[in-house]
C-alpha cells in the first residue's frame, strides 16, 4: 500500500531554470492494486516515481509505504520496500557483471549485505530454474556477463530481479519504451504475469494507451505536476483507448483556453 | 641474478601498489590519486615507528592503517563535499605531501641499521638452506635475497586471495557494482557513498600496505617517493589485463600482480641498456596514454559488428 500526501518538488527553486514538477499530488494505492500513470512529457511522472523511490526528498507533503513513514529515507533505504524498473535497460543492470552475479546482488535487496559467499548455489539453482520460464534460452548463460545481452532480455531480467523479493511496491517508468515493440510485448506480458502472480502493488508509467487499457486496475493521468484523472473499478474497466485520447485531447484544450485568457488578460491590463 | 631478483622483489611489493589502484581505478572506476600521497605515508609511517622501536610487523600494519585513513579522507571529500573525485584525490594527495614531512620530521629516513620485516625472509631462508649463499639452476644466489622474494612472493599470492574472496562475498559484489552501475546497485539498497568511502580506504591501505614494505626493502623513506605512482600501478593494471583479459575477478588480480613484476623487470632491463632514469616518467606515463587509447583506437579502425538488439 502506497500513501501519498501532498507532495510538491520545485527543481532550481529561484532560478530562471525553476520547474514545479510536483504541485501537490494526493495519491493512495491500495495493497495489491496495479495502477497505470499515463500523462504527456513533462507532467511529472516520472517526477512522481523518483519522489516514491527516494531520488530525491520532497519539498512538502508525505510518502508512506507499507504503513511506514518513508518521507524521510534515503533511497538506498526505500530499496527494502521497492523494486523498480527503469526505462533504460542499462540502469538496472550491472554490465560488466554475470547475470548470476546480477540476481545474488537482487536477492539481497535492502538487505544487510554481509561476508557471505554471493553466488551460493541456492541462488543460482532458484534463477536458472526462474529463468527457464522465460524461454529466452537465458539458462545457459547465466555466467555470461549481462551486458552482451539485448535491451529486451536485460528488462525482463531487471523485472525478475525487481520481484525476486516481493516488493511492498513495484515502479517501472516506461521500461518498455526503449525496446522494439516484440521485445516490450515480451516484458508486458512479464509484467502482467509476475504482477497478477505475487499479487504486487504496482506503479507503471507508460505512454502507451494500449497497455494503459489492457492492464492494471486503475489509471491515473498526470498533468502540469497534479493528477487531472483518476479512473478505477468499473469505469476502468469500460475505458477504452480512444476515451484516453478523449481526455488528452481535453487537457490541451484547457491548456490552449488557459493561454488564450492570459493573452486576453495581458492585452487588457498591460 | 641479484639485479633479477631485486627486480623480482620490487616487483611483488609493488603489487601491493597494483592491486589497490585495480581496487579504485577498476572496481571503482575512480583514479585516485591520493596513491602519490599514500605510498609515501606508508613507508613514512612504517619508518618512523621502527627507527622509534616499535615491531617492524606492527610499524607495517601501522603503515597501511594510516594510507587507509587517507584514502577515507579522500572518499568523504567526494561523496559527502560532492568534489570530484580527481580534485579529492589531488587535494589530499597535496596535503600529504606536508604530513610526511611532518611524520618523518625530516625529508628522508634511513632504515639500514634496524630489524625489518625483509629479515624475516632472510631468517626464514638461513634456517632452511643454513648457509649464506645457494645454488640455483646453477647460479650462485645470496639465500637472503632469494628468500625475500619468496616470501614477498607468499605474502602477496596471501592479499590477493584475501582481496579475491572479498570482492566475491555479498558485500564485495555489491561494491563491484558500485563501480559499473551505481544506480543499479543504490535501488538494490547499497549505501553507494559509503561503499565509495570504503573502497578507497582499502585501495590506499594496499598502497601505503607496499610503501611500508617497500622502505624497509630498500632500506629508507623518502618524502619524494610517491611521485608517479599512480602512473606506475595503472601500468601494471594494464599490463596484467593485456595478459589474462578482464574477464573474470581472479584473473585480473593475478594479472595485476603480474603486470607489476613484467614491468619492473621491463623498466630493470631498459635500464641496464643505457635507457636514462630521468625518462622513466615520461616514458611510463606514455605507455599508460597508449595502452588507454589504442584499444579504441583500434576497435574503430575495424569494422563495425552489428550491435545485439
Ligand atoms: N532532476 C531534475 N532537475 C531539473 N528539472 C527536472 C528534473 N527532473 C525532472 N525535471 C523537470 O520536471 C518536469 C517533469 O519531468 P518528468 O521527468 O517527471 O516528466 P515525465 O512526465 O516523466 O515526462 P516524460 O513522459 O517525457 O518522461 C520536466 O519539466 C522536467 O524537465
Ligand atoms: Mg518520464
Amino acid at each position: 500500500m502506497l500513501e501519498i500526501k501532498g507532495i510538491r518538488k520545485t527543481f532550481n527553486a529561484g532560478t530562471v531554470n525553476e520547474v514545479r514538477a510536483l504541485q501537490g499530488v494526493d495519491l493512495t494505492i491500495e495493497e495489491g492494486s496495479f495502477v497505470v500513470v499515463l500523462g504527456m512529457n513533462g507532467s511529472g511522472k516520472s517526477t512522481l516515481l523518483n519522489a516514491v523511490a527516494g531520488s530525491f526528498y520532497v519539498d512538502q507533503g508525505k510518502i508512506s509505504i507499507a504503513g511506514k513513514n518513508v518521507t524521510k529515507w534515503p533511497e538506498h533505504k526505500r530499496a527494502q520496500l521497492i523494486g523498480r524498473v527503469f526505462q533504460n535497460p542499462f540502469s538496472g543492470t550491472a554490465p560488466d557483471m554475470s547475470i548470476a552475479e546480477n540476481f545474488a546482488m537482487a536477492a539481497m535487496r535492502g538487505k544487510n549485505r554481509g561476508l557471505g559467499w554471493a553466488l551460493s548455489p541456492k541462488v543460482t539453482d532458484a534463477l536458472r530454474e526462474r529463468v527457464v520460464t522465460l524461454k529466452m534460452g537465458l539458462e545457459d548463460r547465466i555466467e555470461n556477463a549481462i551486458g552482451s545481452l539485448s535491451g529486451g532480455q536485460r528488462q525482463a531480467l531487471t523485472l525478475l530481479m525487481a520481484t525476486w523479493l516481493k516488493p511492498s511496491l513495484l515502479l517501472l517508468d516506461e521500461h518498455t519504451a526503449a525496446l522494439d515493440p516484440k521485445s516490450a510485448h515480451q516484458v508486458i506480458t512479464l509484467t502482467d504475469e509476475v504482477v497478477k502472480r505475487d499479487k504486487l502493488t504496482t506503479l507503471m508509467v507508460t505512454h502507451s494507451m494500449q497497455q494503459a487499457v489492457n492492464l492494471g486496475d486503475r489509471i491515473i493521468m498526470m498533468n502540469k505536476g497534479k493528477i487531472a484523472y483518476d479512473f478505477s473499478g468499473p469505469e476502468k474497466k469500460r475505458l477504452r483507448t480512444e476515451d484516453l485520447l478523449d481526455c488528452f485531447e481535453e487537457i490541451r484544450r484547457r491548456e490552449q483556453l488557459d493561454e488564450s485568457t492570459a493573452a486576453m488578460l495581458a492585452e487588457q491590463y498591460i | 641474478m641479484t639485479l633479477l631478483l631485486g627486480s623480482l622483489t620490487i616487483g611483488l611489493i609493488l603489487a601491493l601498489l597494483a592491486m589497490g589502484v585495480y581496487v579504485s581505478f577498476r572496481i571503482f572506476d575512480i583514479p585516485d590519486i591520493t596513491t602519490d600521497g599514500s605510498i609515501t605515508l606508508g613507508a613514512a609511517t612504517a619508518a618512523i615507528l621502527i627507527v622509534n622501536g616499535t615491531h617492524p610487523v606492527l610499524a607495517t600494519l601501522a603503515g597501511a592503517a594510516a594510507g587507509a585513513v587517507a584514502g577515507t579522507v579522500t572518499g568523504i571529500l567526494h561523496t559527502k563535499f560532492k568534489i570530484n573525485a580527481l580534485l579529492a584525490g589531488i587535494l589530499v594527495m597535496t596535503a600529504l605531501y606536508s604530513v610526511n614531512l611532518h611524520v618523518m620530521g625530516r625529508s628522508n629516513v634511513p632504515l639500514l641499521q634496524t630489524e625489518n620485516v625483509t629479515d624475516y625472509g632472510a631468517d626464514i631462508g638461513h634456517a632452511i638452506v643454513g648457509s649464506e649463499d645457494m645454488d640455483i639452476f646453477g647460479w650462485e644466489t645470496d639465500t637472503a635475497d632469494f628468500f625475500v622474494m619468496v616470501l614477498a612472493a607468499f605474502f602477496v599470492a596471501f592479499v590477493g586471495a584475501l582481496l579475491y574472496w572479498f570482492f566475491r562475498t555479498n558485500v564485495g559484489t555489491a561494491m563491484r557494482a558500485t563501480g559499473n552501475n551505481p544506480q543499479m546497485i543504490r535501488a538494490l539498497g547499497a549505501n553507494v557513498e559509503r561503499y565509495v568511502v570504503f573502497g578507497l580506504a582499502v585501495s590506499n591501505g594496499l598502497v601505503a600496505l607496499a610503501g611500508a614494505i617497500l622502505a624497509q626493502y630498500q632500506g629508507f623513506a623518502d618524502a619524494q617517493m610517491g611521485i608517479g605512482m599512480i602512473v606506475w600501478g595503472l601500468a601494471s593494471v594494464i599490463i596484467g589485463e593485456a595478459l589474462v583479459g578482464e574477464r573474470s575477478l581472479g584473473l585480473t588480480i593475478i594479472g595485476a600482480v603480474m603486470g607489476s613484476v613484467l614491468f619492473r623487470l621491463l623498466v630493470a632491463i631498459a635500464l641496464r641498456w643505457g635507457l636514462n632514469p630521468n625518462d622513466l616518467k615520461l616514458i611510463t606515463a606514455v605507455f599508460v596514454f597508449a595502452a588507454l587509447v589504442l584499444p579504441g583506437f583500434i576497435k574503430k579502425l575495424k569494422p563495425n559488428k552489428p550491435a545485439a538488439s
